[in-house]
């Protein structure tokens, strides 16, 4: 009996021990993991502030040389009409950013306080697209990517969604902005009754308000390398 | 005792095993990268622009290229070059039940408009409807409705571009399952690469009333 409970003690003893040196070795491993993920966020920061700068010095650029042209044609001769007319063309094509009434339609589909099987995917995404052009929406931006006729709307690996060939966010991390230019009303109306209650059923907070929004232009390029006028 | 004490070591090993952290911002980081890229390309563009006013003699002329860019890129110009041509039709024999099966959606028609400007398609009609940033591909009851138009099978896509890169985005997205339907339900499906060239038709010009250029801010 006595050595029965001596060999069982004998046992948890070893046990205790090897689990004793495996939180030891764990710990270990885990502060070398820390201290590499340390440098490594460091480097990232350091990446991230020199990007920021890059950005600011190429938006100030940008809205000086705008400024600069805005002065040169508004001085210069151009027939009003063309320039009119040259606005409303590439307010449709995307290329100038554009401001004006409309919606602003804001999902949240994660967080502590929500509970959604299903967060926003491409098909949704596509899906708001389209009725809001269905609207009548004469521009669309989708977390601060404008939204063209050749924009495609596609996952990259599993979980990021792409617009214009750039990462918006991740599925099931990421709040969505969608920017709408057009009549708010019919705007509202329409994104209310064809999406807003499923969204909210499916758990997902939604704000849709009017309001007078701006949008960016369209960074990517038109290409017609295959394609060309037709002859007549 | 050692019992005790045995749980709480696994605890608190399996805790610390849980606690991983992962790196964030990354997508941020790549996100703001490509925005750099871009911003640097329309800078580049707009200080072109800005050296061909200064130096032209003649600012109607320059005037009148923008316009041609413009409206070729806003989907006002009728196109023709190589394509592909994409027909889907419903299933010829319907039964009763799960009749959405056997008919060809909207979403069918959307997904494959997005594959195809994902696979590089410059120009892209349906059913003769040039596909612009305003086209709605909206199902109302028994038809489709397309820039305002209604729309019913067969419906035939075209897009204009690199033949092998539009094939390949549409088979690698969305051109099996729509298969699939086909020897489920009988939906026809059928994807012609010609040889001579294909035609889309330009778009109809739409008034724009709300919006106007930003002049400041927006990027």
């Amino acid at each position: 009996m006595n050595r029965r409970l001596a060999g069982v003690a004998t046992i948890a003893a070893l046990i205790v021990g090897i689990l004793i040196s495996l939180q030891i070795e764990t710990k270990r491993s885990l502060d070398m993991a820390e201290q590499i993920q340390v440098e490594r966020l460091n480097q990232i920061s350091g990446v991230l502030t020199s990007l920021q700068e890059e950005n600011a010095r190429l938006l100030e650029e940008n809205n000086h040389v705008t400024a600069e042209l805005n002065r040169l044609r508004e001085t210069g001769d151009t027939n009003p009409l063309l320039a009119a007319q040259l606005e409303q063309l590439k307010i449709q094509d995307g290329t100038i950013p554009v401001n004006g009434l409309g919606v602003k339609m804001v999902i949240t589909d994660s967080g502590p306080d929500l509970a959604v099987l299903f967060p926003i995917n491409t098909d949704d995404v596509c899906n708001i697209i389209n009725i809001l052009r269905f609207a009548g929406a004469e521009a669309i931006s989708v977390n601060g990517q404008r939204v063209v006729a050749s924009s495609s709307v596609v996952l990259s690996g599993n979980a990021t969604i792409l617009i214009n060939s750039v990462p918006i966010g991740r599925i099931g991390a990421t709040t969505y902005e969608i920017l709408a230019i057009g009549d708010p009303d019919m705007l509202y109306d329409y994104l209310n009754r064809l999406e807003v209650l499923s969204l909210k059923q499916a758990g997902m907070r939604v704000d849709l308000t009017k309001e007078e929004v701006t949008l960016p232009s369209y960074k990517g390029n038109y290409y017609f390398d295959y394609a060309s006028r037709t002859s007549t | 005792m050692a019992a005790i004490l045995m749980g709480t070591l696994l605890k608190s090993n399996l805790t610390i095993s849980a606690e991983t952290p992962y790196p964030t911002g990354l997508p941020g980081l790549l996100q703001l990268e490509i925005e750099n890229e871009g911003l640097a390309a329309e800078n580049e563009r707009l200080r072109q622009e800005l050296t061909q006013l200064q130096n032209s003699r003649n600012v109607s002329a320059l005037a009148g290229e923008q316009m041609d860019a413009a409206r070729l890129n806003a989907g006002q110009v009728e196109l023709t070059g190589p394509g592909i041509r994409v027909v889907l039709d419903d299933a010829v024999v319907r039964e009763s039940e799960g009749y959405g099966n056997y008919v060809i959606h909207e979403q069918y028609l959307r997904q494959l408009v997005n594959v195809l400007w994902s696979g590089g398609a410059e120009a892209i009609a349906v059913n003769d409807q040039r596909v612009t940033g305003q086209t709605e591909i909206f199902c109302s009851g028994a038809f489709i409705q397309i820039n305002g138009t209604r729309q019913s099978p067969p419906y035939r896509i075209v897009a204009l571009g690199n033949q092998s890169d539009l094939r390949a985005a549409l088979q690698f997205y969305f051109w099996d399952k729509l298969g699939y339907y086909q020897q489920q339900y009988g939906i026809t499906r059928e994807l012609e690469i010609p040889t001579q060239h294909l035609s889309v038709p330009a778009a109809k010009t739409r008034p724009i009333r709300f919006a106007a250029q930003a002049r400041e801010g927006g990027t």
